[in-house]
């Protein structure tokens, strides 16, 4: 698969991963803090593994920002008792919307 | 890192570099096209980068670590040319002053534990008229992008003994070279340079 095309995937996965953990530990106090805490733990696992088969800083840089935004948000969803499938698909999005501005700004950078 | 720890990196460093390999190849065969007349190849780790060498060339490879030469044999005798290697400190390497017409480096600055003794080191065995060709990764300077490298640069130091908040530009400044050419390869944080002594 072209990696460019893979990049958008991995964003949208991690991003739907991450608020499905966070969604489901749904953070019962600091929401936002807790959730994004936890968003950043938890790609760290999935850096490692996910580096190898994508690229170092390709999966490095977008999972970093997509586990501490998604984190934050979803924690603040489930904790407004938000249905876990919109908190899922938000997560999705939001790793998807991640991924298009780094695929963007990387063109600018390297079209300099 | 020491050498022992870069031996024991040695058994999964190929496995960690395959993505990006498939990512890097066209631009490392494009920067190295620059290669010529006798070839400094620094860290040749397990040979990946070989691939991407043009044919012919005349290179002596060094790398700190036994293990990762051993595990570049079949890279070195399928390229189709000539390379020497030799186990050997990039900080203070044994060669005679003015030896080489090209330095190559690949994610090597980010490697070594005080860069900018190793770049002097290297603009010592390089020819005045010589270039220092380099595959780099770097802080980038976009704080959005930097934070999350600073942060990863303390768990790749313990794994792969690669630092990911190095200066290498400056870096490469300060020890008395002068960048003459510079292209992003990703983002601002993987960099194709070349650079002559100043």
């Amino acid at each position: 698969m072209n990696l460019k095309i893979a990049d958008f995937f991995v964003g949208a996965f991690s991003g739907a991963l991450v608020a499905t953990v966070v969604s489901y530990i749904s953070p019962p106090f600091m929401p936002m803090l807790l959730g994004g805490l936890i968003g950043m733990l938890l790609v760290i696992p999935m850096k490692i593994a996910l580096m190898p088969l994508f690229g170092a800083f390709e999966v490095m840089i977008p999972l970093a920002i997509i586990g501490m935004t998604v984190g934050m948000g979803a924690g603040m969803l489930s904790f407004a008792s938000v249905s876990s499938n919109i908190v899922i698909a938000s997560g999705a999005l939001t790793g998807l919307l991640v991924a298009t501005i780094i695929y963007f700004s990387n063109k600018r950078y390297t079209t300099q | 890192m020491s050498k022992q720890s870069y031996d024991g990196t040695a058994r999964y460093f190929d496995y960690f570099a395959t993505g990006d390999m498939r990512r890097w190849s066209p631009s490392q065969r494009a920067l190295f096209k620059n290669l010529k007349g006798k070839v400094l190849y620094i860290g040749i780790g397990t040979g990946q980068e070989i691939v991407n060498f043009p044919e012919g060339l005349n290179i002596t490879a060094a790398d700190l670590s036994f293990e990762m030469l051993k595990r570049s044999n079949q890279r070195v005798e399928n390229y189709p040319g000539k390379i020497n290697r030799c186990q050997m400190d990039a900080e203070v390497t044994g060669f005679a002053d003015n030896t080489f017409d090209t330095i190559v480096t690949v994610c090597v600055l980010c490697t070594v534990k005080q860069p900018v003794n190793c770049l002097q080191e290297l603009k010592r065995v390089l020819k005045p008229d010589g270039q220092l060709v380099m595959f780099e990764h770097v802080l980038s300077k976009n704080p959005v992008y930097g934070l999350p490298l600073k942060m990863m640069s303390y768990i790749t130091e313990y794994l792969q003994g690669t630092y990911l908040d190095r200066n290498t530009i400056a870096n490469v400044e300060r020890a008395g070279f002068k960048i003459h050419s510079h292209k992003n390869v990703y983002l601002d944080i993987v960099k194709a340079l070349i650079a002559r002594p100043a």
